[in-house]
């Protein structure tokens, strides 16, 4: 790498600068170089501005002060994880579109018919839990407001339903059923909670992944021209 | 020295302190005006005593980056590689303008406290002074 610096120097930067690029594996192609290139300007300049007459002894205490490479990636590497837990801007159908695309194109057709029949079984899971969880919930309260209705005015709705007597009081028997209605009611939001749980894993699973793919499609024609 | 006298969590403490001042710092130097990497830390550090590991205002940069706080440039430098500059966004000015206030008045808590601490060493002290004074005369 010509770097600007010559000799034993140039041979320190670079080592630094490689041990950098080694630390930010998980950042885009792009990401990587420009903060490659930021870090030799600071070297360059601190450098450069330094009073230090024996260079390898300038360039040793340029890079000390610099600090090592791990306190320049802190916090820049794990992208995905920083991003767990808040809401994500980009619309999931968007990111599954992207998914297939990535995906899809170096496998050919059978490629996008595997991740799209994934992403459809996935999809198809979130839906069928909200589809349970919403009906739980919406069951629940109507069984409940119809059973407090019956205590208020006994018989109602006697053609249609047939309460099976747990206890022989009546009202008592009709109390429990509420309280069994309701309870229906809270596992259905009890399920609603755990999925929003569950759709931030699912999200970070994407996102993750994306990230990986997306750096890995741009790292691939760097490598075939080195 | 105090991270060998009083351990890792010492200096962990000093980190995380550090960590939202400087970026306030880095803020506020970029208030006045554009700066590459080097330049920042240059006008940060200045004159104190404070060590700060260079590299470190490079993650905080590419943080406020993101989050729309400043925007970057890549300018040719006269001589060697080119320059990486940096310059508040709208969005930074404004984040600035509230986070220094709120900082401002932080800082003068930390000091009320200090403050109050001496008065009452200093009270407590004029005690004694006046006690001994009034034995004297008696």
């Amino acid at each position: 790498m010509a770097n600007g610096f010559s000799g034993p120097v140039a041979q320190i930067v670079d080592n630094y600068l490689e041990r950098l690029k080694k630390g930010l594996k998980g950042i885009s192609a792009k990401d990587q170089e420009d903060l490659v290139k930021e870090i030799h300007s600071h070297i360059y300049e601190s450098f450069r501005s330094d009073p230090t007459p024996d260079e390898v002894t300038r360039v040793l205490k340029v890079l000390d002060k610099l600090g090592e490479p791990a306190a320049v990636i802190s916090a820049r590497m794990p992208d995905a994880m920083v991003t767990l837990g808040k809401k994500k801007k980009l619309p999931f159908l968007i990111l599954a579109g992207l998914l297939i695309a990535f995906f899809g194109v170096p496998l050919g057709m059978s490629g996008i018919g595997l991740v799209a029949g994934i992403i459809i079984a996935i999809l198809g899971l979130v839906l069928a839990f909200y589809v349970l969880a919403f009906s739980m919930i919406l069951t629940g309260w109507l069984a409940a407001v119809i059973l407090i209705i019956r205590l208020v005015v006994p018989g109602f709705l006697d053609p249609y339903m047939d309460i099976y007597p747990l206890v022989p009081d009546p009202t008592f028997n009709l109390v429990i059923y509420i309280i069994g209605a309701l309870l229906i009611s809270a596992i259905g939001f009890g399920l609603l909670w755990v999925g929003s749980r569950m759709m931030r894993g699912i999200r970070f699973v994407f996102r993750f992944l994306f990230d990986k793919i997306k750096n890995w499609r741009k790292k691939a024609p760097a490598a075939a021209t080195a | 020295m105090y991270y060998i006298v009083f351990g890792y969590n010492m200096e962990n403490k000093i980190t995380q302190l550090r960590k939202g001042i400087l970026e306030l710092a880095i803020l506020g130097a970029l208030s006045r005006g554009r700066h590459y990497g080097y330049s920042l830390v240059k006008t940060i550090s200045g004159s104190s005593d404070i060590d700060l590991t260079e590299g470190t205002i490079y993650p905080i940069l590419s943080r406020l980056a993101k989050e729309g706080l400043v925007q970057s440039e890549w300018v040719e430098s006269s001589q060697g590689p080119p320059r990486k500059y940096y310059t508040l966004t709208l969005k930074g000015e404004e984040t600035f303008r509230i986070l220094d206030g709120e900082f401002r008045k932080l800082a003068a808590i930390v000091d009320n406290a200090q403050r109050a601490a001496l008065v009452e060493v200093e009270s407590a002290y004029g005690n004694v002074l006046s006690v001994t004074k009034e034995t004297n005369n008696g």
